[in-house]
């Protein structure tokens, strides 16, 4: 057995669960810190045929990194940032370890600093042309910055800015990713196409991968449900988005962009759900430069109204109105001040359009402003984790159920009744937020015992199937994992859960990759037969 | 109660540059923010004008960009805004700048209570209200966390000292240097924001000021900085991996190591 493989044991413990509070198990666990070291483990355990589940950060939403049996792999060792090259079109792309965390990333870059150990000198060469370019930034911020590339890679997250940015996919430049024979398929963006529905995958040291792709069409919407197929896709788009399901990504090169002049946010309150709809409606059919629309319902304030009441870390948080009983978060992004400022008047018009009030917003213009609001953004489900670990303590078997569906732009009354309507039916306590201008809302049931958890759980299923029917999605960006994979079935049907099985098969035949994200257990054995 | 809020314009802490060869401050206008201290000076005022019904007025001396720092005083709730500005008052010291601060107060008019930060970030002196208030003639209070009273005549305030606080009462006019637990500063409004873009603003330069310009700036400064740097960081992490027993050994030899150069060096 490799030295680097240790069995499992209560020191451990932490790596058995994510921030979607999901427990599992794993009898041996590894912390590879280069390719070579994932190589070794791979090979080590091949004649055991162990399953092996990947994981980075563990801040993931749908259980994708917690081990269900077999070997867990941490990859947060892989921490290193590989190397800078400029592209023809003036961009820079940042190659890194999967599992350098972001908030370090988006520090290195901020301060233009890395540490340049084992670089090439062509990298050398670029980090000049860097140092002396205009600030640059990787725009996906899923908020939790102490997610790693690895994971957000895997999942496809988007986060608040995903708006203008839309998701991951979109700033990742090439992928290597590591089969279960320790063979590499390494893809850089623009370089491998399909055939129609059919991918040829050159290995890299010899040989070729023929992958069938799914036939399914993706819905026309923010989309992380199963695998990005599509004709002629670029292959790198299938490894996005995998769920750590086809094998393990030891490299990832990144698309930086450069950093527009001024981020502007705006928190603007409303007395009603609906004008607050309204407003995100206009917002979106007469301002541009809009980086995200946030929502953050009545539900979500109050629960961090009693945080700040009793948490000392929260006592920083602005205080909310009493009579507010909703907020939309809108950034602008803009190449100077001056067209900032005539976006933001356009805003004021949409918020007194939709029956608002000018005078009722934040406005955040500087660094520590800015701050102010993205704690307040990112207290939000913080808060209401912390709220669900207090209520597990007496019932250890409750979590929070969080929904993560999208559906065109057409239905975004009709999907906040739809989640109303439920929510009120079932009886049931929720707090909603996320990401209201892509119709894209999280939608937290916050289970008060047992029975809660079980109504929860059958309201979900029930969103699920209508939202497929408005032409939606049932992971728009945590993935799928475990937590979603009956979702998934759901929005695709047995059919074509078994095509993406069959897609997995060619580039995992034992299956060993990620048991239990995507896929029930029984739709290996079929495809395996 | 009329009240005047001195502001400064400095790098944004985290992203100070020095120029390698003049070892002066790179001041980068995107870069620059209201000295942090001083947003809660001018909430202070601010929360003092809504209680007395007064008024508040933003005073800086700097150069005309800070402009845009005084108009998003007048956004968060300010009334007016004054900018000295005049390459008379460049490169001045504490003392310079304080007496060109009260020029500008006493062109603001009669006035109640100052408010200034703790301190500005990029000198870190913590001078200019003391000595803002010494050329005045008025008591100041230092690193006050809260207005405990708002009399006609006196207000009684809390300051923070090393043991604990201290309760102090000061007649009016005085001048409060506040620190960062006195409140939470508010964001400025859209509509706040509509008011202080269209707000009247005005640059008062020496001659307008009558300013002795013996004791304005870089003349008037009897401080000059000779060398400015940054410290050299000497230490470097290692990371130990491996079992307890793997640590160890390894740490006894980087120790072994250590001791061996430092003789050696002896
Ligand atoms: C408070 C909070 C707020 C959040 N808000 C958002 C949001 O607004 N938008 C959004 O998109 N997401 C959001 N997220 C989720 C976020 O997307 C995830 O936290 C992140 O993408 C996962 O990163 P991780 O490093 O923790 O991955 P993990 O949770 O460790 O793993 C996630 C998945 O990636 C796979 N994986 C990891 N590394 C590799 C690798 N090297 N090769 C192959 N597979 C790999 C794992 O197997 C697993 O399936 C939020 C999370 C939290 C906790």
């Amino acid at each position: 057995m490799s030295q680097l493989i240790r069995k499992y044991s209560d020191d451990y413990a932490e790596y058995m669960r994510d921030e979607s509070r999901t427990t599992g198990y794993a009898e041996t666990i590894s912390f590879p810190k280069t390719e070579e070291d994932v190589r070794e483990i791979l090979g080590a355990l091949a004649p055991s045929k162990t399953s092996i589940t990947v994981q980075a950060a563990r801040t993931g939403l749908a259980a994708g990194a917690v081990p269900f049996g077999g070997h867990a792999m941490n990859i947060v060792r892989m921490n290193r940032v590989l190397g800078l090259r400029k592209g023809e079109n003036g961009l820079f792309y940042v190659r890194v370890q999967p599992g350098v965390i972001l908030s370090q990333l988006k520090k290195d870059i901020e301060e233009k600093r890395f540490d340049t150990k084992g670089w090439s000198s062509e990298s050398l060469a670029a980090l000049a042309e860097f140092e002396a370019a205009s600030e640059q930034f990787f725009p996906t911020d899923p908020t939790e910055t102490s997610a790693c590339i690895g994971g957000i890679v895997a999942c496809n997250a988007s986060g608040a800015r995903s708006y203008l940015y839309k998701s991951a996919r979109g700033h990742i430049s090439g992928v290597r990713l590591m089969l279960s024979d320790g063979g590499i398929i390494a893809l850089r963006r623009g370089c491998v196409f399909a055939k129609g529905r059919t991918l040829e995958l050159p290995k890299e040291n010899g040989g070729t991968l023929i992958v069938p792709l799914p036939s399914y069409q993706m819905p026309a919407t923010k989309n992380a449900s199963g695998y990005y197929v599509a004709d002629d896709m670029d292959a790198i788009d299938l490894i996005i988005g995998s769920d750590g399901t086809l094998g393990i990504m030891t490299e990832i090169e990144l698309e930086l962009l450069p950093l527009p002049a001024a981020i502007w946010g705006v928190s603007t309150f409303f007395d009603s759900e609906k004008k607050a709809i309204h407003f995100v409606q206009k917002m979106r059919e007469k301002v541009s430069n809009v980086a995200a629309i946030e929502y953050f319902d009545v539900g979500a304030i109050n629960i961090l109204r009693d945080q700040k009441k009793t948490n000392a870390a929260f006592a920083q948080l602005p205080d909310v109105e009493s009579w507010a009983a909703c907020c939309v978060y809108t950034e602008l992004h803009c190449h100077g001040e001056e067209s900032a400022l005539e976006k933001l008047y356009e805003i004021g018009v949409c918020i007194a359009e939709s029956g608002g009030d000018e005078n009722k917003t934040w406005v955040a213009r500087n660094a520590r402003d800015l701050e102010q609001l993205q704690f307040f953004r990112h207290a939000v489900p913080e808060s209401t984790n912390m709220m669900i670990d207090k209520r597990r303590q007496i019932d250890p078997a409750i979590t929070k159920l969080g929904a993560d569906m999208s559906v065109p732009d057409e239905y975004l009354e009709d999907v906040v009744a739809l989640y109303r309507a439920g929510l009120e039916e079932y009886g049931l306590e929720s707090a909603i937020w996320g990401h209201i201008g892509d119709n894209h809302l999280h939608v937290n049931i916050l289970p008060r015992d047992g029975a809660d958890f079980k109504k929860g759980k059958e309201l979900y299923a029930k969103w699920a199937r209508v939202i497929t029917d408005m032409g939606g999605a049932v992971s728009a960006e945590h993935g799928v994992g475990k937590i979603k994979a009956p979702f998934l079935e759901v929005m695709y049907g047995r059919e074509h859960i078994i095509e993406m099985a069959k897609m997995k098969y060619a580039f995992d035949p034992g299956f060993i990759f990620g048991r239990g994200n995507m896929f029930p257990a029984d739709v290996q054995e079929e495809v395996q037969l | 109660m009329r009240c005047v809020v001195c502001i400064k314009q400095v790098p944004s802490t985290t992203k100070v540059k020095l120029d390698p060869v003049t070892k002066t401050i790179i001041r980068d206008a995107r870069q620059s923010v209201v000295n942090p201290f001083d947003a809660y000076a001018i909430e202070e005022a601010v929360r003092v004008k809504e209680k007395t019904n007064g008024s508040v007025s933003v005073l800086s001396m700097g150069i005309p960009a800070t402009e845009r720092l005084l108009r998003d005083a007048v956004a968060r709730g300010a009334d007016r805004a004054l900018l000295l500005s005049d390459r008379a008052f460049a490169g001045a010291d504490t003392l310079a700048t304080s007496y060109t601060l009260s020029l500008g107060i006493r062109r603001l008019g009669a006035f109640d209570l100052i408010f200034c930060g703790k301190m500005a970030v990029d000198g870190d002196t913590a001078q200019i209200g003391p000595e803002l208030a010494e050329t005045l003639g008025i008591p100041h209070v230092t690193d006050v966390t809260e207005i405990l009273e708002l009399g006609e005549k006196e207000i009684k305030v809390r300051r923070a000292t090393d043991e604990g606080y201290e309760i102090l009462k000061v007649t009016l006019p005085a001048l409060l240097c506040v620190v960062k637990d006195i409140n939470m500063p508010r964001m400025p409004s859209i509509a706040g924001i509509r008011y202080s873009q269209a707000a009247p603003f005005e640059v008062l330069g020496a001659e307008a000021l009558s300013a002795d310009i013996a004791r304005t700036g870089l003349d008037g400064s009897p401080t000059q900085v000779v060398h400015t740097f940054t410290p050299e960081r000497a230490g470097e992490c290692v990371q130990i991996d491996g079992d307890c027993k793997t640590q160890a050994v390894k740490m006894l030899g980087l120790i072994a190591a250590e001791t061996k150069t430092a003789e050696g060096g002896n």
